[in-house]
């Protein structure tokens, strides 16, 4: 046991933290603010994190990677996420990446990989549909085999960030035969086939989502991920290895928290000499502290060569359970200048509660419910009967 | 970092289990609770065999010299069991005289503590109920060789079967820092008094009041006036040691729970299938996970020599309430059973709000996290 990181790891996060005080501009920040994901500030960013591999740090040298541990990876991600900066890495870097590395054709392989970590492509994630968000299974968009092609008809929904210039990373149906489970596959989809129309629409949660509809769309065979009807599996191993969250945007927000109720007066006394405010902070600081040894602990257990479900699953409860109270007691701290959006005159910490509160929702819903999140430590962790 | 425990702690955790089931079955427990000294001097005589008391004293005075994190394993599976009796106040003492007394004071106890032969009870909380020592009022006063305590302690475990209590006192001034000073009392001493308290965890806790209780003043332990430092550093160690022994009970309660949602049958399906059940579950397996690790955090900082103020009160600060949550848990799943004296639940239930309270419940600690940490 050791509970804490070696003098080497030490030594890169101080290297990572100083590069991000570097080329972190203002501009980037603002286009960060503003939801420019294609902003040039941005593009040179994720530029400079290609050139020092860095943006999937883990992966071998020959796909642009370092071969870096999980916990090297881990603190770049803690390091970027406390500083709020892109990490460039997104679907591609995170999900789609490590399923083709780990399933993939050689050609998918040397087509994509080097690609992804050099922050030139992005990937959507193409899991959700009308009638299968947690529910996966039931995943329903068509590909049919046409001998030289798959034909894909169907819709997605909550594919977010979807654009002709990306690339879908779609769960498909190809099989109606057996348990629904065992018809699906992967596909890696250029968004810009003929055939895919793309709609966008708005969420309260601090994102523009998108709908994809496939009309016959045509995919070349060597689009397939994997072994066909084997997406499912493929799908839950690449969530367990990457539901890794840093708690390091926790860990910022408290501390923003914690300096604005030492410096705002009420009643001519500072908010953090009111008992209640001590405690609730106090409290907040325990659970951060708790998320991140369940963090670490995740990051460990793929060092050492272990797939975790469980605790991955552990992980994203308690994480995004807590981004919706250390944001909501956010706004109760601040009370009617919580709501406040950035730029307003009045608006205290820039806007930050107002914009974390509405980012926070997401969490506990995206990526797998809480609900789904308990269903799985109960049955996989604890080993409760399935109804 | 590094999560994972060694060959020879996977080893300790093993033997003590081994151990624990065979000697502390839950029958002991019932009966202890009756009992009026409340610890089976058969059952001490054997975790001595097993070198538990000496576990963290060097080998110099008879022990084994192994570190705290070692300690957090064995109290970890001594909770699971719900070992009653004063082994946590006996090596606690211990690591007291340990820091702080004299090489004397050393070799008379040491070794003794060791082997079994030697109680020892922290006459710490008064009618305050507070762990702060700076709440201290019990005093002690010079005359001629001696040092003479008055007061009344309150709260204190397993005090009636100690053969030495160690007492924190006041020399100088009405509170603050300065001007706490402990001693070895003799337990037998004339002037001191036990009664005992009914209590929910029907743990042996008692009244003592110390009327003209002469102490020598070779059984000062540390400086005159200058205990409070080394209250804290007990306090740490206290706190770190209880946040283990709620970590087994808790692993415990969530492990007896899921084998209950399977075996217990309603609506024709055992109550584990359905996710009223296993969200709860989900939640408590949380709870004790957080608690291991945030409890292993702060037994490590000690078990490298570190002082660990914050960390052990972030620890106790979700432990305890952790413990409360995952009882309640346990208790909801086990429903009608949970509340039948027969069943064991209620042992664990009962003791986990002792533990809960011990050492500063999660308010104590969360100003504490206030104070050193925002």
């Amino acid at each position: 046991m050791d509970m804490r990181l070696t003098p080497e790891q030490e030594k890169f996060r101080e290297e990572v933290h100083d590069f991000i005080r570097k080329e972190a501009t203002e501009e980037l920040f603002r286009e960060v603010r503003d939801r420019e994901q294609n902003g040039p500030a941005t593009r040179a960013f994720v530029h400079k994190l290609a050139d020092k591999r860095w943006i999937c740090p883990h992966w071998p040298e020959k796909y642009g990677g370092m071969g870096a541990s999980h916990m090297q990876r881990f603190i770049i991600t803690e390091e970027m996420s406390y500083t709020g900066v892109p990490g460039g890495g997104g679907t591609g870097a995170g999900m789609a990446g490590p399923v083709i590395l780990k399933f993939g054709s050689d050609y998918l392989k040397e087509e994509y990989l080097p690609r992804i970590a050099r922050g030139e492509i992005e990937f959507v994630l193409g899991y959700t549909e009308p009638n299968a968000g947690s529910d996966m299974a039931n995943i329903d968009i068509r590909a049919v085999d046409k001998g030289d092609y798959f034909l894909l008809n169907g819709q997605k929904i909550f594919n977010t960030g979807s654009h002709p210039d990306k690339y879908h990373w779609l769960g498909a149906r190809t099989s109606t035969e057996g348990p629904k489970h065992k018809g699906l596959s992967l596909f890696v989809v250029p968004m810009n086939l003929p055939g895919i129309t793309i709609r966008e629409f708005e969420c309260q949660c601090n994102m523009t989502s998108h709908e994809v509809f496939y009309d016959d769309v045509k995919l070349p065979k060597r689009q397939l991920v994997g072994e066909l009807n084997r997406g499912f599996y493929e799908i839950a191993m690449a969530l367990d290895l990457e539901r890794n969250f840093s708690t390091a945007g926790h860990q910022r927000l408290l501390e923003e928290l914690t300096a604005c109720a030492k410096e705002t007066k009420r009643n001519g006394k500072a908010l953090i000499e009111d008992p209640l405010v001590r405690e609730k902070l106090a409290q907040l600081k325990i659970e951060v502290e708790v998320v991140k040894l369940l963090s670490y602990r995740v990051a460990c257990l793929i060092d050492k060569g272990t797939v975790p479900n469980f605790e991955s699953s552990q992980l994203k409860l308690y994480h995004s359970e807590l981004g919706r109270r250390l944001t909501g007691f956010g706004m109760q701290l601040l009370g009617l200048y919580g709501p406040l959006k950035e730029g307003s005159k009045y608006a205290a910490l820039e806007g930050d509660v107002e914009r974390e509160y509405r980012a926070a929702l997401l969490f506990t819903i995206g990526g797998g419910t809480s609900e789904i999140q308990r269903n799985i430590i109960a049955q996989r962790g604890l080993g409760m009967p399935r109804a | 970092m590094d999560f994972d425990l060694s060959e020879e702690q996977e080893m300790l955790r093993k033997a003590a289990r081994d151990f624990l089931e065979k000697e502390c079955l839950a029958t002991l427990v019932r009966q202890m609770e009756d009992d009026e000294k409340g610890y089976s001097p058969d059952l001490w005589r054997k975790m001595a065999g097993m070198g538990w008391m000496g576990l963290l004293s060097p080998e110099k005075y008879g022990g084994s010299g192994m570190n705290f994190v070692d300690f957090a394993i064995l109290l970890e599976e001594m909770g699971r069991a719900l070992v009653p009796g004063p082994f946590l106040s006996t090596v606690l003492c211990g690591l007291a005289i340990l820091s702080a007394g004299t090489e004397a004071q050393r070799r008379e106890f040491l070794p003794k503590i060791a082997k079994g032969e030697l109680i020892m009870a922290l006459a710490l909380t008064e009618a305050s109920a507070s762990f702060d020592p700076t709440k201290v009022a019990v005093r002690a006063t010079p005359r001629g060789d001696n040092y003479v305590i008055n007061g009344t302690k309150l709260f204190i475990g397993d005090a009636h079967v100690a053969d030495y209590l160690l007492c924190v006192t006041r020399t100088k001034g009405g509170g603050g820092k300065e001007g706490i000073t402990l001693f070895l009392v003799d337990g037998k001493s004339s002037g001191i008094s036990y009664t005992a308290l009914d209590t929910y965890a029907s743990d042996k806790q008692f009244e003592v009041v110390f009327n003209k209780v002469a102490v020598p003043k070779g059984n000062m332990l540390g400086q005159l006036d200058g205990g409070y430092e080394m209250v804290q550093r007990l306090l740490e160690q206290g706190v770190v040691a209880e946040c283990a022994l709620i970590l087994g009970l808790a692993y415990k309660v969530l492990e007896m729970s899921v084998e209950y949602s399977k075996e217990r049958v309603q609506f024709g399906q055992p109550i584990g299938s359905f996710q009223a059940i296993q969200h709860r579950a989900a939640d408590m397996s949380i709870d004790c996970d957080g608690s291991r690790f945030v409890t292993w955090q702060a037994a490590w900082k000690l078990s490298q020599g570190l002082s660990c103020a914050l960390e052990a009160s972030l620890a106790k600060g979700w432990v305890s309430d952790a413990c409360r949550r995952v009882c309640d848990g346990g208790l909801q799943i086990h429903g009608g059973a949970g509340l039948m004296m027969e069943h064991d639940l209620q042992l664990y239930f009962r003791r986990g709000k002792a533990h809960e309270l011990s050492f500063g419940d999660s308010t104590h600690h969360r100003q504490l996290v206030a104070q050193l940490g925002l």
